[in-house]
């Protein structure tokens, strides 16, 4: 048995040279998890990494990502450290590693692991980066856990391990298929080394990668059993609901709490501090109870006076229109290359045209939602979230006490969307905890969970095209102006940074002369990544202008955006250039477009691409649209992620998204006025309907490119494809989103 | 002289204020939190559950309302969570974040009582109280005709 901390895989693959698999403390590790059998534990670790311009991860010290531990009775059970919502990852993330472990799918269980970076390595989930980082290390945990069963097992037989395989959760001597399984051979395995380097398996042996796999936990799912942040239940818990300041920046200036305290059930009305550290709870003045129904009543009771501050006047419909004279004249230069002047002087054709977009609400269906526990020595958190690193980062500093000392239980997210990256929800139970000295669940009410969001930024985007005699795009200016993410954490910024516009400059379109530039946007609410975040305008506007372009001058939308890909001669773009061109083509063929003339009347077909988070999805939709009246009738949607870790995941992503692209096209847009939300449910934040779904087919280039993630990618193409096609069936050239009822 | 209220056949005093919706008596004095909070007002689905059989959203039910009639929740739709609903829901891998789902399941299964060969315009008018933020409405179709097939195959 052994007891050591070695780690010890070497560099001899080049894909193995930033991580690191070690055989676990197994005493120490068993302590941790409260496992109750003996067997063997691998850890595996990543180096430091970034996503969206965050340092993830802690310090150089071993870091592992994930556990497998494999019982005496052969059970094995695998830890994922990165936050689940619904996408899938602890499934997907879990079949990389059975594969290569070579399990009996049907003997593995998954376990959301608590929020400790130093056990399980960067945490934050979002950026569409999961699998992105942990395609990689997860199978070589799985594939060095495999090589030390087959070496126990050599042992006992007296053989070389090259006469081993494993199958299925045995090891089988080759010479004489004796067999010996995982469980036999868990401790025994314990003692062998850890392997040097591990060989990955090829793709044609994959038993579970790729494949069509359910998410492990939808048997509970199904009878109501699995828990999320709204369910933790515990002994003495006390309920509380909250009310923010309606204006971002506004202050309490007093509250009558006399007839909230008066209402039978409730303990206490007590003040919440804004925390001064990004991502900080606003404050406000929460209800105690000893159930949520009496703390939201008695919410309802208090007299609040608001110091609304200097926000107070925002309103979104006067802010929009100001966003969208600021693109149409010059603003400040993010990126260059040509000479646009000459480019537009010598133009055969231009076009011009400016769109825009209105905030939205993540909205997921389970409000934003925990449990906070604080005692004199301890402090225990059951939330949804995306980031409990930054729980424990956040509360350790509001109760001058370690990170390690704060633990988070990550149950499981009711949808997220970015939103639960920001976990100000779990800040004021740590607060209302604290103050009545028991275990207190706050769930913020659907209303107040629209009305004191992080915000996808409202925008306008001024596109000017120019195309020469041979029908080349030879010109491109992109002129935009949002609130940006920047603005959460310095609010004196006048527009988005030149960073902020760098997925439309570095996107992979061959036109020669190009600038972009960012006007004047100054935010006045918190704006927070939204799923696709910027790609969802930027590949707006950028699908429609195409599209625009190539009706002004006559020509077939496909064969222009094919044109402006093949003009692109940088070496450096070669892939991107080929992946974004081969989903759009074959796009173009699953929805038969050469032969979209011969549609009925009143349908149309439309067609766009967009890279985004390292992954290119293309989509054809073909609508009927009479009057303002869109249907939608059918999604055809090419992804390229490179190797598809779960077919079934990857597929609903898809079909997310296009629900969610609907949504924000047709339906959807958060409206400020005197400085506060003016939604504040699902009848006026109107979310698709099942009734308003189309048919969605969505395909996958095959190909052997690393897999890239798709929490994010489906959104960027959505909104021009169905522009695009609502024009080619109507006329109308919607330019502003959710799309508003014209006249032609 | 209180109240009772039959949930999942068991029998349960009603012992708090009588305008508690049903949603939070079950939540958080009964501890069956498969029914879930998603809007507080009837418009989203989340909460469904039966009375007497008959989908009903428990948010804004007051429990005084039910006293002694029969509530049917998740949790109890089926002995060991093989309704035809929960397979079909299985079989089509349904569920992305699950969190609607319960009440998905429960409209539904309230619905499929009494239609026995849903049309797909039948299931969106029957289904479109339900919202679901993930996306997951094409596999809740399919899922709702399978398990109607199921259902009312003939023997």
């Amino acid at each position: 048995m052994t007891d050591s901390d070695q780690s010890i895989l070497g560099n001899q693959d080049p894909l193995l040279n930033k991580n690191t698999v070690s055989n676990q403390s197994r005493r120490k590790f068993l302590k941790q998890s409260g496992l109750a059998t003996g067997g063997l534990v691998l850890g595996i670790s990543l180096p430091q990494t970034t996503i969206a311009g965050f340092k993830m991860g802690e310090d150089s010290s071993f870091n592992p990502n994930a556990f497998i531990h494999i019982a005496d009775d052969g059970d094995a059970l695998i830890y994922c450290g990165r936050c689940e919502m619904g996408q899938g990852i602890s499934t997907a993330l879990s079949a990389a590693v059975a594969d290569e472990l070579e399990a009996d799918w049907t003997r593995v269980s998954i376990k959301q692991g608590e929020g400790n970076a130093e056990k399980y390595g960067p945490q934050d989930t979002g950026g569409s980066a999961s699998i992105r980082v942990m395609y990689i290390p997860m199978r070589e945990a799985g594939a060095a856990a495999k090589v030390m069963l087959v070496a126990a097992a050599a042992k006992v037989w007296g053989v070389s391990a090259e006469e081993c395989v494993a199958e299925n959760h045995y090891v089988i001597n080759t010479n004489n298929q004796q067999k010996l399984s995982y469980g036999d051979l868990a401790s025994l395995a314990a003692n062998e080394s850890v392997p040097a380097s591990v060989i990955l398996k090829e793709k044609k042996d994959f038993k579970y990668i790729g494949k069509d796999i359910a998410r492990h936990n939808q048997g509970d799912i199904v009878i109501g059993k699995l828990t999320y942040g709204v369910d933790t239940k515990l002994p003495g818990l006390r309920y509380a609901a909250m009310t923010h300041c309606p204006v971002m920046g506004g202050k309490l200036k007093s509250v009558d709490k006399a007839a909230a305290m008066q209402v039978k059930g409730v303990l206490d009305v007590i003040e919440i501090p804004r925390f001064e550290v990004p991502f900080g709870t606003l404050g406000g003045v929460a209800v105690v109870a000893d159930n949520t129904w009496t703390a939201q009543q008695a919410l309802k009771k208090l007299k609040i006076e608001w110091d609304l501050g200097e926000h107070q006047r925002y309103d979104t419909n006067v802010y929009k229109a100001q966003l969208v004279k600021n693109v149409e004249r010059p603003a400040q230069v993010a990126s260059e290359r040509g000479d646009i002047t000459q480019a537009f002087a010598e133009a055969e054709h231009v076009i011009k045209a400016t769109y825009t977009g209105g905030h939205l609400s993540h909205a997921p269906m389970e409000p934003n939602a925990s449990v906070v526990w604080v005692q004199k020595n301890s402090c225990e958190v059951w939330a949804a979230t995306q980031s409990p690193g930054d729980i424990q980062t956040v509360l350790a500093q509001y109760l001058e006490r370690d990170p390690k000392d704060i633990y988070v239980n990550v149950t499981m997210a009711g949808g997220a969307f970015g939103r639960k990256f920001k976990c100000d929800y779990v800040h004021e139970a740590a607060v209302l905890s604290q103050a009545v000295n028991a275990p207190v669940q706050l769930i913020w009410s659907r209303e107040e969970d629209m009305r004191t969001g992080y915000y996808h930024s409202i925008n306008a985007q001024h596109i000017e095209a120019a195309m020469d005699k041979d029908g080349n795009v030879t010109g491109w200016l992109h002129r935009a102006a949002f609130p940006a993410i920047a603005s959460l954490f310095d609010p004196s910024l006048d527009r988005a940074p030149a960073s902020a516009l760098g997925d439309i400059d570095n996107h992979p379109f061959g036109i020669a002369n190009y600038r972009s530039e960012s006007g004047k946007a100054i935010a006045h609410t918190r704006i927070g990544w939204y799923r696709a975040v910027y790609a969802i305008f930027y590949g707006f506007a950028f699908g429609s202008a195409v599209d625009e372009l190539a009706y002004k001058t006559k020509k077939d939308t496909l064969s222009l955006l094919t044109n402006i890909y093949d003009n692109n001669k940088n070496p450096e773009q070669a892939e991107q250039v080929a992946r974004s061109k081969g989903a759009l083509v074959m796009a173009a063929e699953k929805s038969n477009w050469a032969n979209r003339d011969k549609l009925p009347n009143n349908q149309g077909l439309g067609i766009a691409v967009h890279y985004s988070f390292n992954s290119y999805v293309a989509m054809a939709v073909r609508v009927e649209a009479k009057g303002d009246d869109i249907k939608v009738l059918e999604v055809d949607v090419v992804v390229d992620c490179g190797q598809v870790l779960n077919l079934d995941s990857a597929t609903a992503q898809m079909e997310g998204a296009i629900v969610m692209g609907m949504s924000l096209s047709l339906r959807t847009e958060v409206v400020f006025r005197n400085g506060a939300v003016v939604n504040s449910n699902y009848h006026n934040y109107p979310v698709l309907r099942i009734n308003e779904m189309p048919q969605v087919n969505v395909y996958f280039v095959e190909n052997d490119f690393k897999p890239t993630g798709l929490g994010e990618p489906g959104l960027g193409p959505f909104a021009p494809a169905l522009a695009n096609a609502v024009f080619a069936a109507s006329g109308k050239r919607y330019r502003d989103l959710p799309f508003k009822p014209m006249s032609l | 002289m209180s109240q009772s209220i039959n949930i999942n056949d068991k029998s349960y005093p009603i012992d708090v204020e009588a305008d508690m919706p049903l949603l939070w008596f079950l939540r958080d004095k009964l501890e069956l939190t498969g029914t879930k909070y998603g809007c507080g007002m009837g418009i989203c689905g989340a909460c469904t559950v039966h009375l007497d059989g008959q989908a009903v959203r428990s948010c804004v039910m007051p429990v005084s309302a039910v006293a002694g009639k029969t509530i049917t929740t998740i949790e109890g739709l089926s002995a060991t969570g093989d309704h035809p609903l929960q397979k079909a829901w299985l079989a089509n891998k349904v569920p992305q974040c699950g969190y609607c789902q319960s009440g998905q399941i429960m409209n539904a299964a309230s619905f499929l009582a009494t239609n026995k060969t849903p049309t797909s315009n039948d299931i969106d008018n029957a289904m479109q109280g339900n919202i679901c933020r993930c996306g997951t409405y094409q596999r809740i179709k399919q899922a709702v005709s399978d398990a109607a097939d199921e259902m009312y195959k003939e023997a």
